[in-house]
């Protein structure tokens, strides 16, 4: 199945707000063993020239909280058997990191969709979610690929 | 654990080795943790019977938690995350309870302002005594492009 060969009813882009929150960015950084104070403390991120406390490089995987994968499979129509799933690949790109107090929009798409003769027989899927995050102003902050690989059936 | 460094870009060349930098070991508490952080509360991360039921001896870490370590070390090498430009990781095997992660890396090439660099991160523990793991293995690959001050 090509892009643009979805399930009957999908849609072409689901459209979220991701809030980038101080308490939250503080507890995503703790989680991921930050201790760069720019993540924490507002007068250390300003003294280098950031408006208030920054989120860690992959801060935007918390996403899942604002689209579930039951979601993103409902809407986007990929029709992956989970239970054969692995998470293969991450990818960012970033103009600037997420800042705290601002609100992000994400707009996510099933970038590319390939099949390809597995290694050890059979067909393997490999699903590329892209979500394109911008600012206030319109301005894109930060693109993240999300890459999934659908193993053969045994 | 490590601080951002004060490297500029004049001090960088192709074939520089980064320090390797240790986490963990990563404890259940951190995969809970990361669980409530990121809203990934798949449970194949934190239920040991359903991880059994998918045939895997325990629980393990989500590759995210792992990424997000690298990430902070690819961020302290070069001054800061706000000197990351792009950030790609492969996920090579999975990070069990009672592993650390071992990160080190490389600079491939310099290029005008920007600095290419391969990493990779390493899983270093016994793992499950079913699975009989190396004591040391490369969990995740990855590169990057970041702009040093």
């Amino acid at each position: 199945m090509g892009v643009g060969e979805r399930a009957p009813g999908s849609e072409a882009e689901i459209v979220f707000e991701l809030p980038v929150e101080r308490g939250k960015v503080r507890e995503f950084a703790l989680a991921v063993a930050e201790d760069n104070p720019i993540h924490y403390y507002v007068e250390e991120a300003r003294k280098r020239g950031l408006p208030d406390i920054v989120a860690p490089p992959t801060f935007t995987v918390t996403q899942m909280w604002q689209v579930s994968r039951e979601e993103r499979e409902r809407r986007l129509g990929a029709n992956l058997a989970y239970e054969r799933v692995l998470h293969g690949e991450q990818e960012f790109f970033y103009q600037r990191l997420p800042v705290a107090g601002e609100v992000l929009t994400g707009r996510m798409r099933i970038a590319s969709d390939i099949s390809k003769q597995g290694r050890r027989g059979g067909v393997m899927r490999v699903v590329t979610y892209e979500s394109v995050f911008t600012d206030a102003s319109g301005a894109e902050v930060l693109r993240a690929l999300y890459t999934l690989m659908e193993l053969p059936p045994p | 654990m490590s601080v951002p460094s004060d490297l500029r870009l004049e001090d960088v060349f192709s074939g520089m080795e980064l320090s390797e930098v240790v986490f963990g070991p990563v404890e259940r508490a951190d995969i809970v943790r990361y669980a409530g952080a990121a809203g990934d509360f798949n449970p194949i991360h934190i239920d040991d019977a359903y991880a059994q039921g998918a045939g895997a001896p325990t629980a393990f870490a989500m590759g995210m938690l792992p990424a997000g370590y690298l990430a902070h070390a690819v961020s302290d090498w070069f001054g800061g995350p706000q000197h990351l430009r792009r950030f790609r990781v492969r996920f090579l095997t999975r990070v069990w309870p009672g592993d650390e992660i071992v990160c080190w890396g490389r600079v491939d090439e310099v290029e005008g302002r920007f600095v290419k660099v391969r990493f990779e991160a390493d899983r270093r523990g016994p793992g499950p005594r079913e699975l009989e793991l190396p004591e040391r293995e490369p969990a995740l690959s990855g590169d990057a492009d970041v702009e040093p001050a």
